[in-house]
């Protein structure tokens, strides 16, 4: 098994490269990434049983060539000329073409192709969900399928989104090359969105049916790993990473083993993995003032101080707010002020933290998420006002489209509420009179509570106080 | 046969005065019937929708359509969830049973057309 993952993992590296060649030398970006696709399937089906070639770089590169060729003999007349022009006059073959290519390769002048390649696949023309399809495909080498899984959508629907993006990424006239600066900061602020955006993806739906998905939260850090490593200099770069590497580390404890949201204030934090934590600190703490201090080198900094807290009594929420004021004065924007407010509430009281979040009711972008109901629900619990606080709870519960969090904020509502004593205990009960009637058998009362909680009460998530929403997504 | 299995917006109204064990009792029943059927390999499709509070519906108004908002049915009546499942109908009707003996709110289970032509 050990094999196969490491195979997996050379081939994700592989990919950008090879396919950065390949459009170097012939253009067309869509046949070749085509091509390059053939070749990792190619590679996939036969390295595992074959071993992985001692050249593995060569060997990509001449399948996915190969592949290439192949696409243009079985395409129409007028490619076939291409064909010729591109192989003929030069005295070129493609051997000679790919033995050039290695040899820039080892001298290092792939790492601007593997940029050119993020900038391509990140194009303003392109819709947002092909930019991320396209960057998966392209840069992260997955296949149509792996990223299919990931988004929990059909396949056919991939694969259309990355045809759509290709054919954008030639209607746009994008060229594989490195934007000039100014363009290239607004460029690189493109490409760090779809990362982080793919990052969100993976971590807001963890708590689906883990099974099925290939890890996104990886696969961003991943790619944002390389992007630093490419631009070490970029310190908005470093502080995505660092941001992503602090909040992933708490993933494990987000939610419990029926995939039940846990908030912050809840998570076992002996769970938290101390090893991203460490690193993703590092790199803030060697980034930190060596530039001007951007959003994600913020919210990194926030959340490392989340990380840093024993438990959740020691959180340095002080701290916090003065980010988050620095933050405001950096990039304000009505998700800052929602979370803000939870910090403003932790240090001046619920109260306080309301008439910020009150602010935010005229705010049209507001309007139509569930995260504002949310956050006034819980600070109107911790105000003790319970009967708002109910009411708030189940409006933000109709509101979200997140199914883990409509079920913890129904939870949240029904703890706030002493429900008529005939409709809880008597409905369980006819739930197991029937079940004992259906199967004919005497039913075990015990058991079959079990199997409805199977945590028990002291596991289940309105039993704990102080865990409010925005934190847990922060 | 491949038969839908139906849950119906009335279930998340009778839900809001459930004590939390109740409501918690019937999320863990929902997950734990939906790991089921996907692990048994019968479950071809699953969904849960939004509230019926988010719904739009278009209208064919004055001549053209126009959307307004909530649902086309009653909400009690408005699609809540379903699971597609490829099994017999008494299959079908079993799982449902199962839903229903705990939340005592009716679902509806109806064949999927076949897209082959009868021989």
């Amino acid at each position: 098994m050990t094999g196969q993952h490491q195979i997996e993992d050379l081939l994700r590296e592989l990919a950008p490269r090879v396919l950065a060649m390949l459009v170097r030398r012939y253009g067309q970006f869509d046949a070749c990434e085509d091509a390059v696709q053939e070749g990792l399937l190619a590679a996939a089906l036969q390295w595992p049983g074959q071993g992985v070639p001692e050249r593995p770089q060569s060997w990509l590169l001449t399948v996915a060539g190969r592949a290439l060729v192949d696409s243009w003999r079985a395409d129409s007349a007028r490619r076939r000329r291409e064909t010729a022009a591109a192989l003929d006059p030069a005295g070129h073959t493609l051997a000679a073409d790919l033995a050039i290519s290695h040899a820039a390769d080892l001298a290092g002048a792939d790492r601007d192709d593997t940029l050119a390649l993020l900038f391509l696949c990140c194009h303003p023309a392109l819709s947002q969900p092909s930019q991320l399809a396209l960057t998966l495909r392209a840069v992260g080498g997955l296949t149509t399928a792996q990223i299919a899984a990931a988004f929990l959508v059909p396949e056919a629907t991939i694969a259309k989104r990355i045809v759509r993006a290709k054919q954008a990424v030639r209607d746009a006239g994008a060229r594989f090359e490195l934007p000039d600066q100014p363009q290239r900061t607004e460029r690189l602020g493109v490409v760090m969105h779809v990362l982080y955006l793919i990052f969100n993806e993976g971590y807001t739906t963890s708590s689906g049916p883990a099974l099925l998905r290939t890890d996104l939260t990886a696969e961003a850090i991943r790619l944002t790993r390389l992007l630093h490593r490419l631009l070490p200099d970029e310190v908005e770069v470093a502080g995505l990473l660092a941001l992503m590497l602090l909040t992933d580390a708490r993933r494990a404890a987000r939610t419990d083993a029926d995939g039940r949201i846990v908030p912050l204030a809840d998570q076992q934090r002996d769970r938290w993995d101390a090893a991203a934590i460490a690193e993703g600190q590092a790199i803030l703490i060697q980034t930190l003032g060596t530039g001007p201090v951007g959003p994600y080198q913020l919210q990194a900094a926030i959340a490392a101080l989340h990380d840093e807290a024993s438990t959740a009594e020691a959180t340095d929420w002080p701290q916090i707010l003065a980010l988050y004021d620095v933050l405001t004065s950096v990039a304000p924007g009505p998700v800052v002020t929602l979370s803000r407010a939870v910090a403003v509430a932790y240090v001046h009281g619920p109260r306080a933290g309301l008439a910020l979040l009150g602010t935010l009711d005229a705010d049209d972008r507001m309007a139509h998420t569930h995260r504002l109901e949310a956050v006034r629900a819980h600070l109107l619990e911790q105000a003790g006002d319970t009967t708002t606080a109910r009411n708030s709870y189940l409006t933000a519960a109709k509101m979200t489209a997140s199914l883990p969090e409509r079920r913890y904020l129904e939870l949240r509502a029904a703890r706030l509420h002493q429900p008529p004593p005939t409709s809880g205990p008597a409905g369980r009960l006819a739930f197991r009179d029937r079940t004992r009637m259906r199967h004919g058998q005497p039913a075990d009362p015990a058991n079959l509570t079990s199997q409805v909680l199977p945590g028990g009460r002291e596991n289940t998530p309105w039993a704990p106080q102080n865990s409010w929403l925005c934190t847990v997504m922060t | 046969m491949k038969y839908m299995i139906m849950m119906f917006g009335g279930l998340g109204a009778a839900t809001q005065d459930r004590s939390p064990e109740w409501i918690a009792g019937m999320h863990e029943l929902l997950m734990k019937l939906d790991t089921e059927l996907k692990e048994s390999g019968e479950c071809v499709a699953s969904e849960s929708l939004a509230d019926p509070g988010q719904a739009r519906t278009v209208r064919f108004t004055g001549g053209a359509p126009v959307p307004t908002d909530g649902p086309f049915a009653e909400v009690k009546e408005s699609l809540a969830g379903y699971w597609i499942v490829d099994a017999q109908e008494e299959r079908a009707l079993q799982i449902a049973s199962r839903v229903v003996a705990y939340t005592e709110y009716p679902m509806e289970v109806r064949p999927i057309m076949d897209h082959s032509a009868q021989p």
